[in-house]
């Protein structure tokens, strides 16, 4: 350690960083004194500054993972502004008339309704669609049966014990690379606890997908479902979103205590880059949903259409007796993008049972990769999983590969894997123009089917978007 | 393992060893390769479910031996064998008086033609570690020369035989080449007493329109070590077809490459049995190169008592391979409380218009078949182990030679304790 110690305490000196609270950014890089002066700036507590240090202590003794079948270039850590206070934004347009007519197409296309359309293009918000009262509507409603929702910092000062409890449980800080990184430097996020035997009369976060846009590149979240309780929660939303950050490192931690059940759904359309592999988001993300209880659920479903890069797994560990997991996932790639996804079952308690759906799409010069462990431990009697991981290929330079691992220790267990690759080829496209369905509906009409044991499980809303979004990526890649 | 000293290194101990004098380039690029290198431990990819740690050292030179062959001899290939004990040839032992006219069946060290052909298969692709170490230092081995167009009619029986009385190293080595429209089936079965290693490389070419069968059969000892290459190229529309049977062996590996060119066709079937600490590990690599091939592949695995058993299956569609056709299945049953199954089918597709897919299952015998058979008045454990049985005959059905299907019936008998139900065919 005394090495690490030493970089430490170099690293500090090396880029001459003073701390000054009074700032609204700090220059780039990293080192323990901008973790402090992360820390002092949002008021925490002395314990999550530990956790914090703690975080990038063992993140300068780990070496960033090489496994995934993604290439790119690895980015420059110290060159990353890792705090800025977030700054009100000034609407960019007076009215929706003024905005590109080509991201005025693609909201058009997905259906996105007209005020979030001003929303999210960054049109002044009229009184029309006051986002700030409808947040305090919905959030005194939730209140009012003792749910908690809120930004992650509000958490740290209204509830520190619940964060303090819960923070790290699921992903330790010392879990992976990028998880570490996360810890060190989370700027915010979002916290929902559901308490004992409540069920959330909404969607989380359906309300409020235009307003959570400022939890930066690091953000963090964490739900806790106590006994009893269940809720959904959506996170991102179908319009292209754009950012300068490259580099996203998100962790999301998932507890569910007995009988309670979190669905937790994702769609995610970063930027990809352009055609040739420019720019575009790394979204290299760690998920994880702790069944604690006896009869816990927890449910991902993901619709992963944009980043350059995809590093993602969100996973399930089934550690709660009776309890179950499941996995359903779409992932699209097209033109450069790479994504290497999947999940992790690990069965621990008694008559645990996962289910994993996976669809990948690769187009263009894209590569699409399912990655996956499925592990029963030697006590998880009766332990059942299913997965179904299929791909499908457009066009003769993309690649799809599966990469299931599954690690059986107890014989009672049922462990079923299956993987089938398809393609949409001018055959099946001609089928439909035969009977005067155009080329653009019939490529729709395929890649609904394809994923429609993924879609059933996602939100109405959000399900009628997904399936927009797929064609809409996918236009003019075939034929 | 009594002399296998921590610290000691199986690679220098044995590159220490006496160097044969044939194939003196092949075998310096070999140690060059070797040159600084150690042994993989589980933080290697492929090596992640299996420890080498129990081969830490203490192997030597294998000295030479007799043993008696009677009862390793198949009636069908009685005039088509070539047996080698301890890595040396055993002219005595073999007989290939019925081998016909025109096909060259004989030991590696009557073999300078083969020189050329040698080490070639695979070029281009990475040497593994244990294959590199027996081309370094294999004493001898079988060379099978098939000309243009000729069908073997009998099958070729390859004998390796082992006979360990301190911890020695054996390094078998095979080279089968099969010219245009050749056609031939061949036994290759390893068997052993002690404790040892073995690493034999085998390598096939199969040129276009030829057809090779080939049945392999690991009975090592129990306490031995088995860790095999095999590299198969197959040329346009010829065909490999092996089924690997894994009985024996400590700790077993079966590394077969396959390259397909176009309208290839390839079977990869495998079966372990396993009891005890038994670990077995199979890491095969499929590559479609070029259009239209096809390939299938069933790997299964019976495992008892604390055994082990890993699978790692890759199936590579490369770019333009059109019309592959790609189908694997890893199916395993467990039969008792610590036994272990990791597997880990993989597909890597970079052609649009293929047909792939995989599979892979673990559990144990399905209650409601136990119940069907138990409802029809058979007990508990004979249902039992005639399911078991059942699952293991499937990959044994299929093997031409009737001696050799029979012999291995009755040992998957033995095995699944299904012997007591009387003749099963």
């Amino acid at each position: 350690m005394s090495t690490t110690l030493n970089v430490v305490t170099s690293q500090a000196y090396k880029y001459g960083f003073v701390t000054d609270i009074e700032a609204d950014s700090v220059a780039p890089g990293l080192s323990e004194d901008v973790i402090r002066f992360i820390s002092a700036k949002k008021g925490e507590p002395d314990w999550l500054l530990e956790f914090r240090l703690k975080a990038y202590r063992h993140w300068l003794t780990m070496a960033e993972p090489e496994w995934a079948k993604v290439e790119y270039p690895k980015p420059d850590f110290q060159k990353i502004v890792y705090y800025s206070a977030p700054k009100p934004k000034k609407p960019q347009y007076a009215s929706l008339d003024e905005v590109d007519p080509e991201l005025r197409r693609t909201f058009e296309k997905l259906g996105v309704p007209i005020h979030e359309q001003e929303a999210l293009a960054g049109v002044a918000v009229d009184v029309v669609f006051d986002s700030v009262s409808v947040t305090t509507t919905y959030r005194e409603k939730l209140a009012a049966v003792g749910i908690i929702f809120c930004s992650f910092s509000e958490a740290v000062k209204s509830h520190p014990d619940l964060v303090k409890k819960y923070l790290g449980s699921v992903v330790p800080s010392s879990d992976n690379f990028y998880a570490a990184l996360n810890s060190a430097v989370f700027t915010d996020g979002s916290f929902v606890f559901i308490p004992k035997g409540v069920a959330c009369p909404m969607d989380l976060s359906t309300y409020f997908r235009i307003n959570n846009k400022e939890s930066g590149q690091f953000e963090r979240t964490l739900i806790i479902a106590e006994e009893g309780a269940s809720v959904s929660y959506l996170e991102g939303c179908t319009a292209p979103q754009f950012d300068t950050n490259q580099l996203h490192a998100a962790v999301v931690e998932l507890v569910a205590l007995d009988d309670a059940s979190i669905k937790y759904s994702t769609v995610q359309n970063w930027y990809a880059g352009d055609k040739d592999g420019k720019g575009g988001i790394f979204n290299f993300v760690t998920k994880r949903g702790l069944c604690k209880g006896k009869r816990s659920h927890i449910s991902w479903t993901q619709v992963e259409t944009g980043s350059a890069i995809t590093w993602k797994y969100p996973s399930c560990v089934l550690l709660g007796d009776d309890s179950i997991g499941e996995f359903y996932s779409v992932a699209l790639t097209n033109h450069k993008q790479q994504a290497d996804t999947g999940t992790k079952m690990i069965h621990i308690g008694r008559n645990t049972k996962s289910t994993i759906v996976s669809k990948g799409i690769s187009a263009g010069d894209s590569s699409n990769s399912y990655r996956g462990l499925v592990k029963v431990q030697p006590k998880a009697e009766g332990a059942r999983n299913f997965s179904q991981c299929d791909s499908m290929l457009i066009g003769q330079s993309s690649s799809a590969s599966t990469f299931p691992y599954i690690e059986v220790q107890n014989r009672s267990a049922r462990v079923e894997h299956e993987a089938t690759t398809s393609k949409i080829g001018e055959e099946q496209l001609l089928y439909f123009q035969q009977r005067g369905i155009p080329a653009e509906e019939a490529i729709s009409m395929i890649i609904n089917g394809f994923c429609k044991d993924v879609f059933r499980e996602l939100p109405m809303e959000f399900a009628v978007e997904a399936t927009k979004l797929l064609s809409l990526k996918l236009e003019g890649s075939v034929g | 393992m009594t002399s296998a000293l921590a610290g000691s290194n199986l690679l220098a101990d044995l590159l220490n060893g006496p160097r044969p004098a044939e194939w003196a380039p092949l075998r310096e690029a070999a140690e060059q390769r070797l040159a600084g290198r150690e042994l993989p431990t589980t933080s290697d990819e492929d090596w992640k479910y299996t420890d080498l740690k129990l081969l830490a050292g203490g192997f030597s030179p294998a000295p030479e031996a007799t043993v008696d062959v009677a009862g390793h001899l198949l009636p069908e290939m009685v005039g088509t064998r070539q047996v080698f004990v301890n890595g040396r040839h055993a002219p005595h032992a073999s007989c290939a008086s019925a081998v016909p006219a025109g096909v060259r069946y004989f030991p590696m060290s009557h073999a300078s033609e083969a020189c050329h052909t040698l080490g070639s298969v695979g070029n281009g692709t990475a040497k593994g570690l244990f294959e590199d170490l027996n081309t370094a230092r294999f004493q001898d081995g079988a060379v099978i020369l098939v000309p243009k167009n000729l069908k073997v009619a009998l099958p070729l029986h390859l004998l390796f035989i082992t006979k360990a009385e301190s911890p020695v190293a054996v390094f078998p080595r095979v080279l089968v080449v099969l010219e245009r429209g050749a056609e031939l089936e061949l036994v290759e079965e390893h068997h052993g007493e002690g404790a040892y290693l073995s690493c034999p490389v085998v390598e096939i070419r199969v040129a276009e329109g030829a057809i090779l069968r080939h049945e392999r059969v690991q009975r090592e000892s129990p306490e031995a070590f088995h860790l095999t290459s095999l590299k198969a190229e197959v040329g346009r529309g010829g065909q490999y077809h092996s089924r690997t049977l894994s009985f024996g062996a400590r700790l077993s590996r079966q590394e077969p490459r396959v390259r397909l060119a176009e309208g290839a066709d390839a079977t990869l079937d495998g079966l372990a049995l396993l009891d005890g600490a038994q670990v077995a590990d199979t890491h095969s690599f499929l590559h479609h190169a070029e259009p239209g091939a096809t390939s299938h592949q069933l790997h299964k695995c019976i495992v008892d008592g604390k055994a082990r058993a890993v699978f790692n299956g890759q199936i590579l569609v490369a770019k333009g391979a059109q019309g592959t056709d790609a189908q694997q299945q890893s199916r395993n049953l467990l039969l008792s409380e610590a036994a272990r199954v990791d597997t880990k089918p993989q597909l890597e597709i970079y052609a649009d218009d293929v047909k792939c897919s995989h599979g892979a299952t673990v559990g144990q015998l399905d209650p409601e078949e136990l119940f069907y058979l138990q409802s029809r008045g058979m007990n508990a454990d004979d249902a039992r182990n005639l399911l078991t049985y059942g699952f293991a005959a499937d990959v044994l059905t299929h093997i031409p030679v009737a001696s050799l299907r029979r012999s291995l019936r009755q040992l998957v008998m033995a095995r699944t304790q299904a012997g007591s139900l009387g003749e099963l065919s």
